[in-house]
């Protein structure tokens, strides 16, 4: 499944990269991230909760950064296995100069799933895509507010 | 004690119960819910199983690990690949290149649900909750689904030993095909897909196992449908003696329409659960697991081009087939190409015919037997042909067909691919058809209708119902040269077998080996025995349940390919003459009279001359029972009769690959009217009738429903249902709510009528009609379909004709992509 989605921030491109990698940060605007340890470098360990229609998981499995050209863009790829399943997904994050302090993010992702949530959940894949998308950017916005000093 | 075939002249009519509806036996205990399905079944300590299966379509497994799972509270025991690859074989598989296939994954998973291991515990809540502890780790390779990709030269190999994924290929020519091509007049090509849907029985899938430690004893209850060859395929896959393995099928079977053929990887994975914990284990399938990793109909792309003269008569077809069998070639696959072999004309003189086919291996579920067996996507294939042929010489397509059927005095018709057509009138029967639907009424009513901006369209299929497949057909799919060779067991034949007997009192039971699954055996064998012993309906009791232990069965025994009215009846009608005889013989004995000169009514024999010398039924049972002293000299005590009905005709397939695939060949014709709706792209079915030809009707009602609900699994596949997968071979139909089948709501009125032509080869002439209608409803639907959208240039290619593809084909008529 594809889905592009984009938005804009009221921040510098170089403040928008520096949060987006910012591994103390990470667990923080990836939903329903609960824990994210690095394994190598740019390579995480991680666990996340997700509900997919009724059936909800624990996933675990790894975040990987890679194909970075800082600071206009870079590869997120996640994937995650539980008892219902599995997610796979790889997004292709284009952080655009808008503006000196305006930044739009394009985000081109490819999502899979598999098993009971591919086999029960296809109708709601979507529209739990979108929605985890959503929370994604209100993660982000958050984490930028939260800690104004990372605009400084 | 084989028997003479054709002692009855088929076609009499003075029958007194044959071909009367009487009311069906099983239906009072069905109707209040007290049949006997396995799950009703009370086996004492039975433990629960359930399945993990994959999410992966493609991946090798690196590591199954059931610790954690083991450790849970209820569970006793469980299995992965590894048991299963020591402990069993993988079944035997007919094809050129036959692949390694095991009731579980050993090395690599090929499909979503495929079993990767099994949990036993005390319930199956436990057992379920225990999957989740299963630690599994999968390094998952690129996915195949397309048939036609999957044989590119790039496509990902899901069998190192099946090459470019082609498990079987043979190319079969008869006939003088490029002759028939030279000599055409014009050739027309369609590229064809037909798709994946299933039987959808109410009950799914249901097994119980027991081991016997002490005498290595596997007993294995389930609603298995036959054919019996499962049995020793089970035997050899758990390396354990036939006579070591028993089969236990309850009285009652909720459906199958062909897909519980395929439940016998499930009861070698049950029997090798229950061997391994030692208690009974149980696994009914839920629904999730039935529409994902159960069994489907194969799915095809073929490319089909037919040679035709100026008038209308077909000369010659080439097919080339792309049939997809998914993940593994699961016997009787690659059937799909091959049950329908020696009908694959249809009922027309076609002469010359070449077929080119792939069985291709994709990362999908496997197929199997679903009602219509490779003739639904034939019919498909031919009769979408028939109307390019009209459409090509501005002929009326009934026309086109009349023209091409093989006439009433060419019985029986052997056809190029040694297929022996038993009896027939093909055009009286069409023209029944026409006159049913009134045909004529309903063009005009058509040109209204086009007139005033409708999408009606008038639909036509015709179609050879094969009944009771030859057991031999299915090596076709092997190279001749295999079939030659001198270690090679020829495989032919169909029998079914009945046992009758009359206890001392003079009651009748009759045990049968066929294993139904709602047909109705029970009624129709008392209907063909009270006909025979001069007794009611009502008199007799029939037992359906089946023991391979203690039954009498054959290798073909089973419900499956309609053979119940055609072979199975046979035994009955045979074992019934046979006990017959007997009892004629002991009361002339006790009479004194010749037993020409014994008469039997009410119960009670009569001497013809002095009918005050009479003798009670009970009389002459009882001396059968308790005084041998008392019968004929030689004669055997006691009053039980089994018989074996094996058909003549079904031999191997020659040299040439041709093979009497049927015992008997059946005729129908469906009509339909449809209307689309031009904004939903929604099909409706205004009116459809339907002709039938199965010989000899023995219950009129039971027919009828064979025909309705034959066309609406023929409906549900046209216009609903579809097993859809994504490019990466993940299911996107695994509920109900997804995989659309169609309500009663949804079934038209059919019309409903039948001609009569006794096949010469049976004792009463009936015919299987139990697939009917299912193989050619799609075709008909697609016809008319494709007539309503005549008009806007649309052409027809691919089911099902949901509203979204009609609505698509209008909106391309309408020059709009979507």
């Amino acid at each position: 499944m594809k889905l592009q989605v984009e938005h804009v921030f009221q921040v510098s491109r170089d403040v928008l990269w520096q949060v987006l990698h910012d591994q103390t940060r990470m667990a923080d605007w990836i939903p329903g991230c609960e824990k994210l340890e690095e394994i190598e470098p740019d390579r995480f360990a991680a666990t996340m909760k997700i509900g997919v229609g009724a059936i909800k998981g624990t996933y675990k499995g790894t975040v990987q950064i890679a194909e970075k050209q800082e600071p206009s863009q870079y590869t997120l790829a996640v994937e995650g296995s539980a008892a219902p399943g599995f997610v796979r997904g790889k997004a292709l994050m284009k952080l655009h100069v808008e503006d000196a302090n305006v930044t739009r993010l394009v985000i081109d992702a490819d999502a899979q799933v598999g098993g009971l949530i591919a086999s029960v959940g296809q109708r709601f894949v979507s529209g739990i895509a979108k929605q985890l998308t959503r929370e994604l950017l209100a993660n982000i916005e958050q984490s930028l507010r939260s800690k104004p000093e990372a605009t400084a | 004690m084989s028997k003479k075939a054709g002692e009855q002249i088929p076609g009499r009519t003075d029958y007194k119960w044959i071909g009367k509806s009487i009311p069906r036996h099983e239906d009072a205990r069905l109707l209040t819910g007290r049949g006997t399905f396995v799950d009703d079944l009370n086996i004492p300590n039975v433990h629960h199983a359930a399945i993990l299966r994959s999410p992966h379509a493609h991946a090798r497994i690196s590591k199954v690990d059931l610790r954690r799972a083991l450790n849970l509270k209820g569970v006793i025991g469980g299995i992965t690949g590894a048991d299963v690859l020591e402990r069993t074989r993988p079944f035997s598989v007919v094809a050129t290149s036959p692949m390694q296939y095991y009731c579980m994954a050993t090395d690599k998973v090929r499909f979503v649900g495929e079993p990767v291991a099994a949990i036993v515990a005390r319930d199956r809540y436990i057992a379920e909750d225990a999957l989740d502890l299963i630690d599994v780790e999968y390094e998952t390779l690129p996915a195949i689904v397309d048939p036609e990709k999957a044989v590119e030269s790039d496509a990902p190999i899901l069998h190192e030993e099946v090459p470019n994924n082609i498990a079987c290929h043979r190319l079969l020519s008869y006939g003088d095909v490029d002759a028939a091509f030279d000599q055409a007049d014009f050739v027309l090509r369609e590229r064809l897909v037909f798709p994946r849907y299933t039987s959808m029985p109410l009950e799914t899938f249901a097994i119980i196992s027991s081991y016997d430690h002490f005498r290595g004893g596997l007993t294995l209850w389930s609603n298995f449908m036959g054919p019996f060859i499962m049995h020793p395929i089970t035997a050899r896959a758990l390396k354990i003696a036939e006579n070591n393995l028993r089969f236990i099928v309850p009285p009652d079977i909720g459906g199958s329409f062909g897909i519980k053929t395929s439940i016998y990887p499930y009861l070698t994975l049950l029997g090798l659960l229950s061997m391994q914990v030692d208690v009974p284990v149980k696994w009914i399938e839920d629904r999730r697991e039935h529409l994902l990793a159960s069994s489907v109909q194969t799915d095809r792309v073929s490319y089909r081009e037919v040679a035709v003269t100026k008038t209308g008569v077909v000369l010659g077809f080439r097919t080339k087939l792309y049939d997809n069998v998914g993940a593994y070639l699961r016997t009787p696959e690659p059937a799909t190409t091959f049950r329908p072999i020696g009908n694959v004309v249809g009922p027309y003189q076609v002469k010359n015919l070449q077929i080119d086919a792939d069985i291709v291996v994709t990362n999908k579920c496997p197929t199997g037997p679903n009602r219509a067996y490779g003739c639904a996507h034939l019919y498909f294939e031919q009769e979408r042909l028939m109307d390019k042929v009209a459409e090509k010489l501005k002929l009326d397509p009934a026309e086109v067909r009349l023209r091409n059927f093989i006439q009433p005095d060419e019985f029986p018709y052997t056809t190029p691919t040694g297929g022996i057509y038993d009896s027939g009138d093909y055009p009286k029967a069409f023209q029944l058809a026409l006159k049913t639907f009134g045909y004529e009424a309903m063009r005009k009513q058509q040109k209204t209708a086009r007139a005033d901006g409708r999408l009606f369209g008038i639909g036509i299929s015709t179609g050879v119902d094969p009944s009771v497949s030859n057991m031999g057909y299915l090596t076709v799919a092997l190279d001749p040269e295999v079939r030659q060779h001198p270690d090679y067991l020829p495989k032919s034949g169909a029998a079914e077998t009945a046992t009758i007997k009359i206890d001392p009192l003079g009651q009748v039971t009759v045990g049968l080996s066929s294993t139904p699954q709602g047909q109705g055996h029970e009624t129709i064998v008392a209907q063909i025995v009270a006909e025979e012993l001069e007794l009611s309906p009502e008199d007799v009791t029939v037992i359906d349940e089946c023991d391979t232990a203690k039954n009498i069965w054959s290798i073909s025994s089973g419900t499956y390919s309609s053979r119940f009215a055609s072979v199975g009846t046979s035994a009955v009608a045979n074992a019934a003459k046979t006990l017959r005889e007997k009892i004629f013989r002991i009361a002339a004995h006790l009479l004194k009279v010749d037993v020409e000169d014994v008469v039997f009514e009410d119960r009670r024999f009569y001497a013809r001359e002095t009918p005050t010398q009479s003798i009670k039924l009970s009389h002459v049972a009882g001396t059968a029972h308790w005084n041998p002293n008392g019968l004929p000299e030689g004669m055997e005590v006691g009053l039980n009769v089994t018989e074996t009905f094996s058909f003549p005709l079904a031999h191997a397939p020659d040299q040439k690959d041709r093979v009497n695939s049927s015992n008997t060949y059946g005729f129908m014709v469906d009509l339909m009217a449809v209307d689309i709706d031009p904004d939903t792209g929604q099909v409706k079915i205004l009116k459809y009738a339907s002709v039938h030809d199965a010989g000899t009707i023995i219950h009129p009602k039971i027919l009828e429903g064979q025909i309705y609900g034959g066309a609406m699994h023929g409906i549900a596949g046209a216009l609903f249902e579809q097993q859809l997968y994504d490019d990466e071979g993940q299911c996107l139909t695994a509920t109900l709510v997804d995989y659309e089948c169609p309500f009663s709501t949804e079934a038209p009125k059919i019309d409903i009528a039948h001609i009569e032509s006794p096949s010469p080869f049976t004792p009463l002439g009936s015919k299987g009609a139990g697939e009917s209608s299912s193989e050619t409803a799609p075709a008909c639907i697609a016809n008319a379909v494709a007539d309503a959208l005549s008009p806007l240039g649309v052409n027809v290619t691919e089911l099902p004709l949901t509203p979204n593809r009609c609505w698509e084909l209008l909106q391309s008529a309408r020059g709009q992509t979507t």
